[in-house]
């Protein structure tokens, strides 16, 4: 019987950092069981080495050394593998175990869970969280795009990425060649700022419209990553939420509550209606045709034409 | 990924907690196996499984030196802790993966607007203090964030009541008929998925509700006790709308500027048209909740049925231009050729994206969440 990965990785790991001297290979396959059913040489090679990147991806530091007779021995040191000391009171471990349990993403719920058991191991104080006690706050980060993780891990090892993306109003995708720098998650929905390469500019992009595979690119960053990368200003704005001007609508009395609501100012007209002064944001036009007849434009003229034309367009059907 | 529990079964993870797993059971001989499981956060039978494995672990497999541990189902034991040498077993360091996952949800978590600030100081103080202990590796936990939208004073007020489980009275703005109607509810719990919603029994229409935070206009706590019945909470791991089979089908057929509609709106299918466009088929329980959708929509789609949907969206675009009839129509024929929002937002600042649409984000979260209203209004 095939024995398990996770069987496997525990033994590497345990003789690496159970060891003061490199081990080399021969030694390793020796003591562990699995390597020795793994059959040809050429088999044990390509295991070995996977494990070892697998055991980088869960901390580990694995140091590689010569010896005086050429051969390559491993060994994980214990300084350099060691958390240092940290002491967290009651109230820092109930706050992040309500951290931990957030993420909706496999690959992030495991890691957030390592994070914490590894505090455990460490003495984290284990106790109930404020909100646990009655399960009153839940916190959740929903992560739906297939996109998310290979750019996760594209932003994290800096790698160029190529990927077919649509922008809103094309019919095609295209493929995009981008430097991930960041990704931000803003109402639900995950962004990706980066280098766009091909149109040498920064461009925010939305998970959401990327088709098909991201592909990593060999290579290094060609542009300078800024220190700091803003995508929700940058989404904000497209969202229409920095509005610059102001526009004045009729309002029929008791109608459109989240209009009343950003309002700065608002004059009952006495006859069903009611004069508003409202943000003039991009989109703005889009929102107030979803009222219909209980909206009026007044000014600007700009926003009165947009309206009409999207109106007429549907009366048109 | 949508929908699937967040932890499958993966050698990884297993290797990962069964490192922590062998440094905390050193220190606790005769652990119970129900405390360890809640410490770790698995289930019983999850640490039964590594509990299984542990023994066939060690630093080789010929020596006397496998790790012998074992349970009788209620305590574990360890019957040879020097087999792993006493630095072998100390606390690892954290990897950057784990860093990133847990400093991203903690920063995510302490700017949710209305977080008692007791809680908030505790999450900042362990977050400087896990940055610290993650050294370099929490570098590139900068590289992800998250913000949780939320009303700080409503949160507040909810927090407070559910705590002292006091009843609540809202007024509550409802998108799908753009009404405002008062409700006292039992409040259960705060759910943040982007938004912030709160999890009560209405008691005006007996049943579970939720309610987003920022479409609560006004809100008092009572002094009447909160009794809200034991019923099944809403499984957060699902989207939070779930369209019913007996829902009435509505087709929406979409240009390119309305691809946005499939972004947001549940769908049973999505074709693509030959002119870049979609034929989207989805299922509401109130397809007169859909007007809105059309009347946004204008060039960029329509609704091809229900019938009645249409013309109704026609009749209130109808309604709404005879206020403009008058002096100044002349802004309507000035511009002939203009193309709405999509147009300015395809070769604007931002090419890359739009909201729906380039829509506003308002409307556009007010879109997809009158879904979830109503599949409320439904239940």
């Amino acid at each position: 019987m095939a024995i398990a990965k996770a069987e496997r990785l525990m033994n590497l790991a345990l003789c690496l950092l159970g060891t003061r001297r490199p081990l080399s290979k021969r030694e390793l396959r020796h003591s562990i069981e699995a390597y020795l059913e793994a059959g040809s040489d050429d088999s044990f090679n390509r295991m070995f080495e996977r494990d070892k990147d697998d055991l980088r991806e869960l901390g580990l530091v694995i140091e590689t050394v010569e010896n005086l007779d050429g051969e390559v021995g491993y060994l994980a040191r214990r300084d350099s593998n060691r958390l240092p000391p940290i002491t967290l009171d009651a109230e820092e471990a109930a706050a992040l175990g309500l951290a931990a349990k957030v993420w909706q993403q496999a690959r992030l719920a495991g890691a957030a869970s390592g994070a914490l058991q590894k505090l455990r191991a460490a003495g984290l104080p284990e106790d109930v969280d404020p909100y646990g006690a009655h399960g009153a706050l839940e916190p959740r980060i929903p992560v739906h795009e297939a996109a998310f993780e290979p750019l996760m891990l594209a932003c994290r090892d800096r790698r160029p990425v190529v990927f077919e993306y649509r922008k809103a109003t094309a019919a095609r995708p295209e493929p995009r060649t981008v430097e991930p720098w960041a990704l931000e998650c803003w109402r639900g929905h995950w962004y990706l700022a980066g280098w766009d390469r091909d149109r040498g500019a920064e461009r925010v992009f939305r998970l959401s419209r990327i088709t098909g595979k991201v592909r990593s690119r060999s290579g290094t960053f060609t542009a300078d990553v800024p220190d700091v990368v803003t995508v929700r200003e940058t989404v904000a704005s497209w969202a229409g939420e920095t509005a610059d001007r102001s526009a004045r609508i009729r309002l029929r009395t008791g109608a459109g509550y989240p209009l009343r609501a950003k309002a700065t100012s608002v004059r009952e007209l006495g006859n069903g209606w009611d004069e508003l002064e409202i943000p003039y944001g991009h989109g703005l036009d889009a929102w107030l045709v979803e009222f219909g007849p209980d909206v009026v434009v007044l000014d600007p003229a700009e926003l009165r034409a947009d309206v009409v034309d999207r109106l007429r367009a549907v009366a048109k059907g | 990924m949508v929908g699937k529990p967040a932890r499958p079964t993966n050698a990884i993870d297993q290797t990962r907690r069964m490192l922590s797993l062998v440094t905390y059971l050193k220190e606790r001989p005769g652990a119970r196996v129900e405390d360890v499981a809640r410490a770790f956060g698995i289930t019983e039978d999850e640490l039964i499984s590594d509990l299984d494995v542990l023994p066939l672990c060690g630093t080789s497999f010929r020596g006397g030196d496998l790790l012998d541990i074992d349970t009788d189902g209620d305590r574990i034991w360890w019957h040879n802790p020097a087999a792993l040498g006493a630095e072998a077993a100390e606390p690892l360091r954290l990897a950057a993966d784990e860093a990133t996952a847990l400093l991203v949800a903690a920063r995510a978590v302490s700017t949710l607007p209305g977080l008692r600030e007791g809680d908030r100081q505790a999450l900042l103080r362990a977050t400087a203090k896990v940055e610290g202990a993650a050294g370099e590796v929490a570098g590139a936990s900068s590289r992800l964030s998250v913000t949780f939208e939320s009303e700080g004073g409503v949160f507040a007020d909810v927090d407070r009541a559910i705590s002292e489980r006091r009843r609540l009275w809202i007024r509550y703005y409802s998108p799908a008929r753009d009404e405002v109607t008062e409700r006292e509810i039992d409040p259960i719990r705060l759910v943040s998925v982007g938004h912030t919603y709160v999890e009560a029994w209405c008691r005006r229409s007996e049943a579970r509700r939720t309610f987003r935070l920022d479409r609560v206009a006004e809100i008092k706590i009572l002094d009447e006790p909160s009794a809200p019945p034991e019923i099944e909470l809403r499984d957060l791991s699902e989207a939070l709308v779930q369209p019913a089979a007996e829902d009435p089908e509505v087709v929406v057929e979409v240009g390119p500027g309305g691809r946005w509609v499939a972004e947001y709106y549940p769908h049973d299918s999505a074709d693509e048209l030959p002119d870049g466009g979609l034929r989207i088929t989805l299922r509401t329980p109130d397809p007169a909740s859909l007007r809105r959708l059309a009347l946004r929509l204008g060039r960029d789609g329509r609704i091809v049925s229900p019938q009645d949907l249409a013309d109704s969206a026609r009749q209130a675009a109808r309604e709404a231009l005879a206020a403009y009839d008058g002096p100044q129509a002349e802004y309507d024929e000035a511009r002939p050729g203009y193309g709405g929002v999509g147009a300015a937002f395809d070769e604007g600042r931002r090419p890359e994206q739009g909201g729906p649409g380039g829509a506003s984000g308002a409307s556009s979260h007010g879109v997809q969440d009158r879904r979830y209203e109503r599949r409320e209004q439904r239940l």
